[in-house]
């Protein structure tokens, strides 16, 4: 089962460091492609954070006299059609995906992991109900759920975290649950039983930190979907609205139109997004490989 | 001798001038390829209120009259005959007779008659037994007491008063005369007219097909053999597709001004025309509680405008200032621009005028250290919300800090009728420029489509004056006097009227994009292409 | 086994069930309906015509009365009609399907022929560069968003081609065929030829390591038999389980490409009726979709049962 152990892993991987930063970089060099996922994550919360001092013009000013201005050193990105600085409506715009990926992930994995340790835990007719409603969840794509559930609710921020957090219940759900049922047969899980440990008790102590290695593998994997699935809302005009600097919405309907004659209002926006997600998978992999050691390549 | 000459000269050139143009003369046959902006909600243009309605199916009927399609700018001077070949007003203009014509068939074979004249206007007053599901313009017909025949070729409507206008109305696109003998209900789904092409299928959110007329009973018309649209939405797709050879035009004025330039650098060989669209882009405002009840803080929003800042972020510059009344020359009805920039916010010095409006902002108990919170509200469709984002954008300077509220298109107008908006974004089209149209519609007390319930019985009495009124140099100046009191009352704010583009590729000939509405210029029966 | 499949088509109809009554309800909570849609468009609104018109379109009765009528309806056949074009849901939906399918089908059979050679290649070659490179790309094509890459393909083929891939149903040429289909397909089957990639490689990897394999080498295979024959023929169960389960899953995908490529199939359907508050429309294309998931899943289940002995037909 996955319980991590930090130092036998790294005697494996052949370490004779111990310690400290020694230790870091080997796991730095082992997992390459995951650190530079990592530092793809970190510089985009960074740049998230900081927005208000990085940005060098408020994301909203509209400038009649700039408009559709090429990239230059005044306008690292250029401008759009209402010559609003398209850098820092691409540094507000992190703020937006990382609210939604991180906002969604978080409430979709918790609420998961309820419905996943309840039904693996209390198995009966509670099972047997969220079984079904996982089902049901998981019969119908991302989008299309999402999409419907943005239509019913209403375009806004927290809407969109909602109906993209919906359709990630099920999948954490089934992996908690899975795993919950294999410890429940574990040797230690019978001796907290024995020595009378209550069953809230016995689920939130032993089971539920047993759980986290893949509860963290499937969420970060879920981190950049989730990312993705809010651009493709944005794009479809169902996203989160103006004057929210979304790169999804940045890229459709109105920017769609400059395409050829502002090029970088389609490309930097695409790039961002699509870097956002690659460093979200980087690491989500090189996560995998750690934690998981089944799937270890 | 020099002048037998000279005359056997000018009779070789009429010759050969006339074997020109025989060569050039249109030829038939082809299908007109365009895309669709997007997919109309049915095929019946007496229940639409969008020209996504016209253009498609004007080419399916006819009017009684009609704008001269080859006309640019629409006036009562230009209306032809249709369906009717001649009509007369009677002595005292309450009574507009029209005679028909008799070699009129219907698309099913069916002949054409005056009760069919009579059962469409019927229909649009509400008087007959069966009902539209949606009735947009049956505030044209307030001033109709009914519609009545003699014999099966001669219709005439009689008025409660004078209204010369009557004619105009009658000759927009937005007029067809539908036959007795189709429901509703199948006019949306299948039309049945008499016009230049048949209608063959509407495919929702894909294409919708005409065929060629061969009963058409304007002879050797239409040269088309059909017109085919592509409902294309994404604008930047369908504009890759015109400039790659995939249709043959753009849907008509739908041509962004940035799009222009792209199609002009890339199909350098396309013809393209931009005209005004007689839309406005205006501010409706929520004057029945505050903030904006209180006149002041109107007028200082009227103050803040910088219209020219609007305009060439949005059009690049291509757009009109004025107020209701489409602006001049395109416009018939626009006052002179000496009396525009009396109004208050139309002066030229924005800085004086803003400053101005900071002064009446701060008379209402607002300030650099107390700014009005508000939101705009308006549609989630690019051409509402990014004039809504340069409007708040605005806003800032004079103490104003505005969120934007983007609606969606089934919750806007239940909002707006709640009254649960303080300001916000919108565009109206004029099928006419015709001051009966639009002042009756978006200003009148009773008007359902006046959404700010502006309401002011003394213009009131106005508008009647003017509509009666037969001399058109008298009537130009009262329709002045009353567009610059609307625009004092700050009833409905007007920013801009809009200018768009519409290109086609060099073969297709004999097309005239109207420059005063953009509802009337789509029968296409002698477009013809030279392939 | 026949205990098994009637369990599971149970389980089917039990979902199905459930899905019909949360997409029921979810549209109905949806402020605004068709009728405010319309009268917006005319730009005003008559009380007692709007009444009319719900009650038409059957939209006044009890939320339960109009649940019933719909699975009734949908029991015989009957798909009720849609709101907007006013022609029998069937007549709107089923010419779309077709499209739509094709579209999936070419996806699908680029993401296969891509997908698992590289992810073969990519095993075999574990912990080279090779290996390295192609994991990079395989991560790259599931970060780009499917719309960006349509959009950014139909840019470079109108400036460089002057020419675009833009819906026709019937194509003239073999070439305009290929590229009206295959084009908007790639787009949207990069990223799941890069999802069998991956898959591919690590069934690859674990069967690799296995005993069997072990003997086989052990037997004096060659290094090429032992990975194409023994190792793929069994790694490409899963795989084949990931190509159905995307097959079903592609439609999110097809949502935004078919947007992209202006393509009249059901999946960006599905977007304009939800915005036309098409209620008819909506509920069946939904189910439709749900209809297909649930079927590919029970047929992979099937699958996998009747290849893999080890499976248990339990729960």
């Amino acid at each position: 089962m996955a319980v991590i152990n930090f130092d036998a892993e790294l005697r494996r991987a052949g370490a004779e460091a111990t310690h400290g930063w020694r230790r870091l970089t080997f796991l730095a060099q082992r997992y390459l492609l995951g650190t530079i996922g990592l530092v793809i994550m970190v510089l985009f919360v960074a740049m998230a954070l900081s927005a208000d001092l990085i940005s060098r013009y408020d994301p909203l000013a509209v400038d009649s006299a700039h408009r559709l201005a090429a990239p230059d050193a005044r306008h690292w990105f250029g401008t759009d059609s209402f010559g609003r600085d398209v850098w820092s409506r691409i540094i507000y715009g992190a703020r937006i995906s990382l609210a939604v990926g991180l906002g969604s992930t978080a409430l979709g994995a918790s609420i998961g992991v309820i419905v996943g340790l309840a039904s693996g835990y209390l198995s009966g007719w509670v099972d047997l109900l969220f079984q079904r409603i996982t089902d049901i969840l998981q019969s119908l794509p991302l989008l299309v759920l999402a999409l419907v559930m943005t239509a019913a609710l209403g375009p806004s921020l927290p809407n969109v975290i909602i109906a993209i957090a919906i359709p990630l219940i099920p999948t954490v759900a089934r992996v908690i649950r899975a795993n919950t049922l294999a410890l429940r047969e574990l040797p230690f899980v019978e001796a907290a039983k024995s020595i009378g440990m209550s069953e809230m008790r016995i689920a939130l102590r032993h089971v539920l930190p047993n759980t986290l290695a893949p509860l963290i593998v499937l969420a970060t994997a879920q981190l950049g979907s989730t990312i993705l699935t809010e651009a493709s809302l944005s794009f479809l005009g169902l996203g989160i609205p103006e004057p929210y600097p979304s790169w999804g919405r940045m890229l459709s309907e109105s920017a769609a139109e400059y395409v050829r004659v502002a090029p970088w209002l389609v490309i930097f926006p695409g790039i961002a997004i699509s870097l956002a997600v690659f460093g979200t998978n980087l690491f989500g992999d090189a996560l995998r490989d750690i934690l998981d050691p089944r799937q270890r390549g | 001798m020099r002048s037998v000459r000279a005359l056997a000269v000018a009779a070789l050139c009429w010759l050969s001038a006339y074997d020109v143009s025989l060569a050039e003369g249109p030829k038939s046959g082809g299908i007109l390829r365009l895309y669709h902006r997007d997919s109309p909600g049915s095929a019946s243009i007496h229940e639409g209120a969008s020209y996504s309605f016209n253009v498609p199916f004007m080419p399916v009927f006819n009017n009684l009259v009609i704008f001269n399609q080859h006309v640019a700018q629409n006036s009562v001077d230009t209306i032809v005959p249709e369906l009717a070949e001649s009509w007369a007003w009677s002595d005292d203009k309450k009574r507009l007779t029209f005679k028909l014509r008799k070699d009129v068939k219907w698309h099913d074979g069916k002949p054409f008659t005056s009760a069919d004249v009579k059962c469409t206007f019927d229909l649009l007053m509400g008087k007959s037994q069966q009902k539209f599901r949606q009735n947009p313009r049956k505030s044209w017909y307030n001033q109709v007491n009914d519609v009545a025949v003699n014999g099966d070729y001669e219709a005439s409507f009689n008025l409660k008063r004078p209204q010369p206008a009557l004619l105009s109305l009658l000759a927009s696109g937005y007029t067809p005369i539908y036959p007795c003998h189709v429901s509703p209900a199948e006019m949306r789904t299948k039309p049945i007219g008499t016009g230049p092409f048949k209608f063959v299928e509407f495919k929702a959110n894909e294409s919708i097909k005409l065929t060629k007329n061969p009963d058409y009973f304007k002879k050797d018309l239409p040269y088309l053999d059909g017109i085919e649209f592509t409902i294309v939405t994404n604008r930047s797709t369908a504009i890759l597709g015109f400039v790659s050879g995939k249709f043959d035009m753009t849907f008509p004025t739908e041509v962004s001004i940035p799009l222009l330039k792209d199609v002009k650098s890339q199909a350098p060989n396309a013809i393209c025309v931009v005209e005004p669209s007689n839309v406005s882009t205006n501010i409706i405002i929520n004057s029945s509680a505050p903030p904006f009840d209180n006149l002041d803080i109107r007028r200082a929003l009227a103050l803040a405008l910088d219209r020219k800042a609007f305009i060439s972020i949005l059009f690049e510059g291509q757009a009109d200032i004025g107020g209701t009344m489409q602006p001049a020359p395109a416009g018939l009805w626009a006052m002179p621009k000496e009396m525009l920039e009396t109004i208050p916010g139309y002066g030229p010095d924005i800085n004086a005028n803003r400053e101005q409006a900071r002064k009446l902002m701060q008379k209402a108990g607002y300030g650099p250290d107390k700014h009005l919170q508000i939101k705009v509200s308006t549609r989630n469709i690019p051409i509402y919300r990014d004039p809504a984002i340069i409007l708040i954008d605005q806003l800032k300077t004079i103490y104003i800090d505005a969120e934007l509220d983007v609606v969606d298109t089934a919750q806007w107008f239940p909002k707006v009728a709640r009254k649960d908006y303080s300001l916000g974004l919108n565009l109206t089209g004029n099928a006419v420029d015709e001051p009966d149209q639009s002042f009756y519609e978006n200003y009148s007390c009773e008007s359902e489509r006046n959404y700010t319930n502006y309401c002011n019985r003394e213009i009131e009495k106005l508008f009647d004056q003017q509509s009666v009124e037969t001399d058109t140099e008298k009537r130009k100046k009262l329709v002045w006097e009353i567009d610059k009191k609307l625009q004092e009352d700050v009833a409905r704010p007007i920013i801009l009227h809009s200018r768009t583009g519409t290109c086609w590729q060099p073969y297709v000939k004999n097309v005239t994009v109207m420059s005063n509405s953009s509802y009337n210029g789509y029968r296409y029966e002698d477009v013809w292409m030279d392939k | 086994m026949l205990a098994y499949i009637v369990r599971r088509l149970f389980l089917m109809l039990v979902t199905l069930f459930g899905i019909s009554v949360i997409i029921f309800v979810l549209l109905r909570i949806v402020p605004g309906n068709i009728v405010d849609i319309l009268f917006d468009a005319a730009g005003y609104v008559d009380p007692a015509d709007k009444a009319n018109l719900e009650k038409e379109l059957g939209l006044s009765d009890p939320i339960v009365v109009q649940y019933l009528k719909w699975i009734g309806g949908l029991l015989h056949g009957d798909l009720g009609y849609s709101y907007v074009s006013e022609k029998s849901a069937l007549q709107e939906i089923l010419p779309r399907i077709p499209i739509t399918a094709k579209l999936a089908g070419l996806a699908l059979l680029f993401s296969a022929s891509i997908g698992i050679p590289l992810g073969v290649l990519s095993a075999v070659h574990q912990g080279t560069r090779l290996d390295y490179a192609l994991r990079v790309v395989s991560l790259s094509g599931l970060s780009l968003p499917s719309f960006w890459l349509g959009l950014l393909i139909l840019m470079a083929s109108v400036s460089m081609l002057g020419w675009m891939p833009i819906f026709n149903p019937n194509p003239q040429t073999w070439a305009e065929a290929f590229a009206i289909y295959c084009i908007p397909a790639m787009a949207v089957g990069f990223r799941s030829a890069a999802l069998t990639m991956r898959i591919t490689r690590s069934s690859m990897l674990e069967i690799l390591r296995q005993d069997y394999i072990r003997t086989a080498r052990a037997k004096g295979a060659s290094e090429s038999s032992v990975n194409y024959h023994h190792a793929l023929k069994n790694a490409v169960l899963p795989v084949i389980t990931v190509i159905g389960i995307e097959a079903a899953f592609l439609i999110g995908g097809l949502i935004v490409t078919e947007t992209v490529f202006n393509i009249p199939g059901v999946a960006r359907f599905l977007v304009e009726a939800l915005r036309w508050r098409d209620y008819p429309i909506v509920q069946n294309l939904v189910m439709l979709i749900a209809v297909v998931v649930v079927v590919v899943n029970f047929a992979v289940d099937m699958l996998y049962a009747a290849i893999d002995p080890r499976i248990r037909y339990g729960d």
